[in-house]
């Protein structure tokens, strides 16, 4: 079990508390390519921060490989993040003044890798996006679906056992959504764990099981596709 | 290091504009600073060229009047010096008065040749004057020993004086003037930027006119002279010696001989431009101290604008710490290029000045003020970037999910 929840609630504080995680309940297995689908406001984006240890939750369990991750400080939060997980964001995320493959390369920069060498691990992910050729080129330089490519040659340039995308095709047209859904299954493929948050029934379907979520709460009903 | 200098290089690039808006204020700072040190380390080092040691190593007495009664002598009365009184001081302290000189002024003296007179009298001294008062022999020499020993009739004017009395300064040597219905011979012509007089041997007047035994001012060199109070110990020794002689005031009478002490001066004038060095430090701290504020400022809007990039740091693995040392690194860049900027363009200005006016000659800035300035810079960098780096910290990684 690579992901394990249990009973995990997460309040956003104000005038009006907000609840927006109420006892979620769930396993994924290392190898799994699972979508997390709901309505906006659903509360499916900060599940997926509280998996990717990019916010905390108020109570319960999260392991993370066997792991309890609880109340990590900001420097254990920020080496789990860089060695286990690699990020696939929406709007990309790419740095603007920096070429593809600097931003390819700089998880690695965190990681204390020296430069020829990162650079080197960098070009082979972007070789393997089919990239090579656009790697001095600025973001505002390549298509969305160029851009999002760069994206997940990043987050795999550190060879991470899980990828957790945050609606990686939403800012795409539907035949790069296709391109890129079919890189994310390539990879689930290679062994990956694969977790990917979107509200598109189409990606969701092109997943190997989805999770609903609405109002806080898994939905009962488990969908195998 | 050279990641960091890359990082750094690019920020700086992608934000051209307000990069170089926060540099000039910088820049500006730290121009004015090495402007100040510059000119306080001229006007030190000119002081000190002007007042060499062993010139200060001299107390210059006058009479005055006495302020209290002394053995049945009222207060008030005038104390006119002797030139007697030279030999009491010399042999009082022997090891500390290296020499004493008398000074007197015939100013009513007329001096003339044929071709015209100057009509400013003479003053009669002895040879260190040519080194007490500054001034540059152009021509033939200054009153020597052997003068003052044989009493000779010789006179060092000024080369305007020269021109005046001989039509050239050139020749004025070893020709003769009248002064005085005597004959003296012109030995040396000295110029000077303002003084003028005409110089003879002291003991020449006294022998001309009939050695009455006043002096109008001494001067005595002293020897060895380290501290405050070593001046202040030969001074009072003078005092008593003087008194010894005269035997009509009391020796601790500080209104009865005036005794100009140019060796505490000197301290005084020394420790004054300390405080000057100090004053100019102070306010060019503070100058640059609105350009840190400006630094301080620009690197907070540069952490605001950031926070989405600094958030996709976050969350793709950097640790607080090395984005504190990212801001704090960039904002410590911006103030050591643009100070040193400063430096460059405050060291040009400075040797304008310098070349421009005599006086500033050595207003000039050395490795000593180089390395303080680039502490500076180092520290003030280090502060201003330190608390817009202590909130880029804060950010969480979750900002990266936020759209823009």
């Amino acid at each position: 079990m690579i992901f394990t929840l249990k009973d995990v609630n997460k309040t956003y504080p104000g005038i009006v508390p907000l609840h927006v995680l109420k006892d979620i309940n769930l396993e994924i297995e290392r190898g799994e390519l699972v979508s997390i689908m709901g309505a906006s406001g659903s509360g499916k984006s900060t599940l997926l921060n509280i998996l990717g240890i990019l916010d905390n939750y108020d109570s319960g369990e999260y392991l993370l490989d066997g792991v309890l991750i609880k109340n990590l400080g900001e420097n254990k939060a920020a080496e789990l993040r860089n060695r286990m997980i690699g990020f696939v964001f929406q709007s990309f995320n790419l740095i603007s003044y920096k070429n593809a493959l600097e931003n390819v390369a700089l998880p690695l920069f965190y990681q204390g890798v020296s430069r020829r060498k990162r650079n080197a691990m960098a070009m082979e992910q972007l070789e393997r996006m089919g990239l090579a050729d656009r790697a001095h080129h600025l973001p505002g330089e390549l298509s969305g679906g160029q851009k999002q490519r760069v994206a997940i040659a990043r987050a795999l340039v550190t060879n991470p056992s899980i990828i957790l995308a945050d609606e990686p095709t939403g800012a795409l047209d539907s035949k790069t959504s296709k391109e890129v859904m079919e890189v994310f299954r390539t990879l689930n493929a290679d062994g990956m764990t694969v977790i990917i948050v979107t509200h598109d029934p189409g990606v969701g379907a092109a997943t190997n099981r989805i999770i609903r979520i609405s109002d806080g709460r898994i939905e009962p009903a488990p969908s195998h596709v | 290091m050279f990641d960091l200098l890359i990082e750094i290089g690019q920020t700086m690039r992608n934000n051209k504009l307000r990069t170089a808006l926060t540099g000039i204020a910088v820049a500006w700072g730290i121009f004015m600073l090495i402007i100040l040190l510059g000119a306080s380390r001229g006007v030190r080092d000119n002081f000190e060229s002007n007042v060499s040691a062993d010139d200060t190593n001299v107390l210059t007495v006058l009479g005055g009047y006495t302020s209290k009664p002394h053995k049945g002598y009222k207060e008030g009365r005038r104390i006119t010096l002797k030139t007697s009184d030279m030999a009491v001081i010399k042999h009082d302290n022997p090891r500390q008065v290296s020499s004493v000189a008398a000074f007197a002024s015939v100013d009513t003296a007329k001096i003339s040749t044929e071709r015209d007179a100057l009509t400013n009298g003479f003053k009669a001294v002895y040879p260190r004057v040519l080194k007490g008062n500054n001034l540059t022999l152009k021509s033939g020499r200054f009153i020597n020993e052997r003068d003052i020993q044989a009493c000779r009739r010789v006179m060092i004017i000024h080369e305007k004086n020269a021109r005046l009395l001989f039509g050239d300064d050139k020749d004025a040597v070893g020709k003769t003037v009248r002064s005085m219905g005597l004959a003296w011979t012109v030995v040396g012509v000295y110029s000077h930027p303002w003084r003028s007089q005409s110089y003879a041997p002291y003991t020449t007047l006294k022998s001309i006119t009939g050695n009455d035994d006043r002096a109008y001012m001494l001067e005595v060199v002293m020897d060895g002279l380290k501290t405050e109070q070593d001046g202040e110990n030969a001074e009072a020794k003078a005092r008593e010696s003087i008194a010894k002689n005269h035997n009509n005031f009391a020796p601790d009478d500080r209104g009865a001989v005036w005794i100009i002490n140019q060796f505490t001066n000197y301290l005084t004038n020394k420790a004054a431009l300390g405080y000057l060095d100090l004053a100019m430090w102070v306010i060019g701290i503070f100058t640059l101290l609105s350009g840190i504020v400006g630094v301080s400022n620009i690197m907070f809007v540069s952490v605001r604008e950031r926070t989405h990039e600094i958030g996709i740091r976050r969350a793709i693995g950097a640790k607080p710490r090395s984005i504190l040392t990212q801001v704090v690194a960039e904002s410590i860049a911006i103030t050591t290029l643009f100070g040193y900027i400063g430096v460059v363009m405050g060291m040009i200005t400075l040797e304008i000045i310098t070349s421009m006016f005599e006086e500033m000659k050595g207003a000039i800035v050395d490795l000593d003020i180089a390395i303080k300035v680039t502490l500076a810079l180092i520290i003030a960098g280090s502060l201003a970037g330190l608390f817009p780096a202590m909130k880029a910290t804060k950010v969480k990684p979750v900002e990266a999910l936020r759209d823009e």
